[in-house]
């Protein structure tokens, strides 16, 4: 039964007015939110792409550098928020030399960037100029959902020069019955929409992500937030937190067009059927060790969609992780920092 | 080329304390219904009347407010901020990227697109409407173990996880994903220097 009076519901209101109007007043003191918190250096640019080395902390380090590949949505630096919740600093303090594309933020003189200049040019550039400066034949490459699928590509092309392969939270089989994000899209007209805006906005695509649970995302969240507010330290992450889901690049028009129509709506990356440039991709050439990294509670990248890699690689060292938790907290939860640097960086070395 | 703090181009992404207010307006407005409707159930309870059928007779009350079958317009006025909630969003996303209503009246497109927004919302109404009955059910079901709500936000909450559900539930039906496709569709169609398709 309800046992709420209403003279305790107006108490409790009166609590919460409180507690927002100081909060509001915290809120506009509380300055500038940073994020991405280890140090780096630029080692090497092209167009609005930078790529980054994260400076080493350990004793020894492994010889072969791991180039990070992120998704073109939301930014990197979810990969290294804040000094307890960094998956980056995890791999720096395990020995890995860890690098990073920073794809920057599309602008109208890169709507007609296509997935093959991703895949080609600028992740092909990358992992080149790495080769060169540390003497290495091939690298070692972790590709994170987006960035995961564009890392399958690079390698399935190029297999000499990737060593080993990581995917984390990557989209394999788009079409799983729970890909929630697949059934949003497959009625969206994409060349419409493309044709349209040049570069999709990324509100769009946020729009999307708030969608799958707007009650939770747009709601709630705020209303809990009060119960927070005076501390600083709680208030500073959720402020981290919000700032990297609204920060959300445009996305490059004609490289969104293929992605949407070729992995989403037709689901070409399983049937053999995705071409970057003029090259197939066929995802047997993945002959290369490769750890394949899941959530099993992932609301966006369903666990299906990603184990589907295991029937199509081409490797004799396949092996998959699965993380206890979600899309985002495989990258921010405590469970994450104990359990998945240390494990990725094991694997790496252990080849 | 040392460069530890730079990211490139990156625009500007304050936390909007306006979007917290509002929605803590929203929270304000689902007390004050709640407490109105606790103030009824307490008033007739102790008149001796049936927990069960006042309760059911509340919640017919809030579901004819959502389906907006009742000129009731205080009630809901203060529902649609609750409920609502997916269409804001969307607005709000549509308002973002700087579309809105022509300029220099409307087009046939643009009606076009508003009648599809008004099929959106009337797919969200029947989830918050499901969401209702569901939360009545969550309620008799506590009540019969003897569980009672003690906390305005208890309820919330289990007001939310019912819309969740059941809006999750609509969410992954074949009905919402073919709208969700005409919504933006149809939106775009106001932009488009393409022919309009057959």
């Amino acid at each position: 039964m309800i046992g709420l009076t209403p003279e305790r519901i107006a108490e409790e209101l009166r609590g919460y007015s409180a507690r927002l109007s100081e909060g509001v007043q915290t809120l506009g003191r509380i300055g500038e939110i940073e994020a991405g918190v280890s140090a780096r250096d630029a080692v090497y640019r092209e167009d609005k792409l930078t790529l980054y080395r994260y400076r080493p902390c350990a004793e020894t380090l492994h010889p072969v550098p791991l180039l990070i590949v992120y998704a073109l949505v939301n930014r990197p630096y979810m990969m290294d928020l804040q000094e307890d919740r960094s998956m980056i600093r995890g791999l720096l303090e395990a020995g890995v030399d860890v690098y990073l594309i920073d794809w920057g933020y599309p602008d109208a003189e890169d709507r007609r960037l296509t997935l093959g200049d991703y895949v080609h040019r600028y992740i092909g550039h990358c992992v080149d100029h790495l080769r060169e400066r540390l003497g290495q034949g091939s690298i070692n490459l972790l590709g994170v959902c987006q960035g995961g699928a564009l890392s399958l590509c690079f390698s399935s092309l190029y297999p000499e020069k990737v060593r080993n392969l990581v995917t984390m939270v990557t989209p394999v089989d788009f079409h799983t019955p729970d890909n929630v994000l697949t059934h949003l899209i497959r009625h969206v007209d994409v060349d419409l929409m493309v044709d349209t805006f040049g570069n999709v906005p990324g509100a769009m695509l946020n729009f999307a992500f708030l969608s799958l649970s707007p009650f939770r995302l747009a709601g709630q969240k705020y209303v809990d937030l009060i119960d927070v507010i005076d501390d600083l330290g709680a208030l500073k992450n959720f402020l981290r937190m919000e700032k990297w889901i609204n920060d959300s690049p445009d996305q490059a028009g004609e490289a969104f067009r293929q992605f949407a129509k070729d992995f989403f709506q037709q689901n070409k990356l399983v049937k053999g059927e995705v071409s970057i440039g003029d090259r197939q991709v066929d995802l047997r050439d993945l002959t290369m060790p490769i750890l394949n990294v899941y959530a099993a509670q992932d609301h966006l990248v369903p666990p299906a969609a990603s184990k589907a890699l295991a029937g199509l690689n081409g490797s004799r060292d396949y092996s998959e992780l699965s993380f206890q938790g979600g899309h985002i907290g495989i990258y921010v939860s405590g469970r994450a920092q104990r359990e998945v640097p240390p494990a990725i960086a094991a694997w790496l070395l252990a080849r | 080329m040392s460069d530890q703090t730079e990211t490139p181009t990156a625009p500007p992404n304050p936390f909007d304390a306006e979007f917290l207010i509002k929605q803590a307006r929203s929270y304000l407005a689902f007390g004050e219904q709640m407490s109105a409707f606790s103030a009824q159930l307490h008033g007739r309870f102790q008149d001796g009347e049936d927990w069960g059928s006042m309760l059911r007779q509340n919640f017919d009350r809030f579901k004819a407010a959502t389906l907006g079958s009742v000129e009731d317009a205080g009630t809901a006025s203060e529902h649609d901020q609750l409920w609502t909630q997916m269409l804001e969003l969307w607005r709000q996303s549509v308002s973002a990227i700087g579309l809105g209503a022509p300029v220099g009246g409307e087009t046939d497109a643009w009606r076009g697109y508003m009648q599809v927004q008004d099929q959106y919302l009337d797919l969200l109404r029947q989830s918050a409407s499901a969401a209702l009955d569901l939360l009545e059910q969550r309620l008799r079901d506590r009540a019969a173990t003897g569980k009672s709500i003690d906390s305005l936000r208890e309820l919330y909450n289990l007001w939310v996880d019912c819309n969740e559900k059941t809006y999750g539930q609509m969410l992954r039906g074949a009905e919402y994903g073919e709208l969700n496709g005409r919504l933006f569709n149809s939106l775009l169609q106001c932009y488009s220097k393409r022919e309009a398709r057959p």
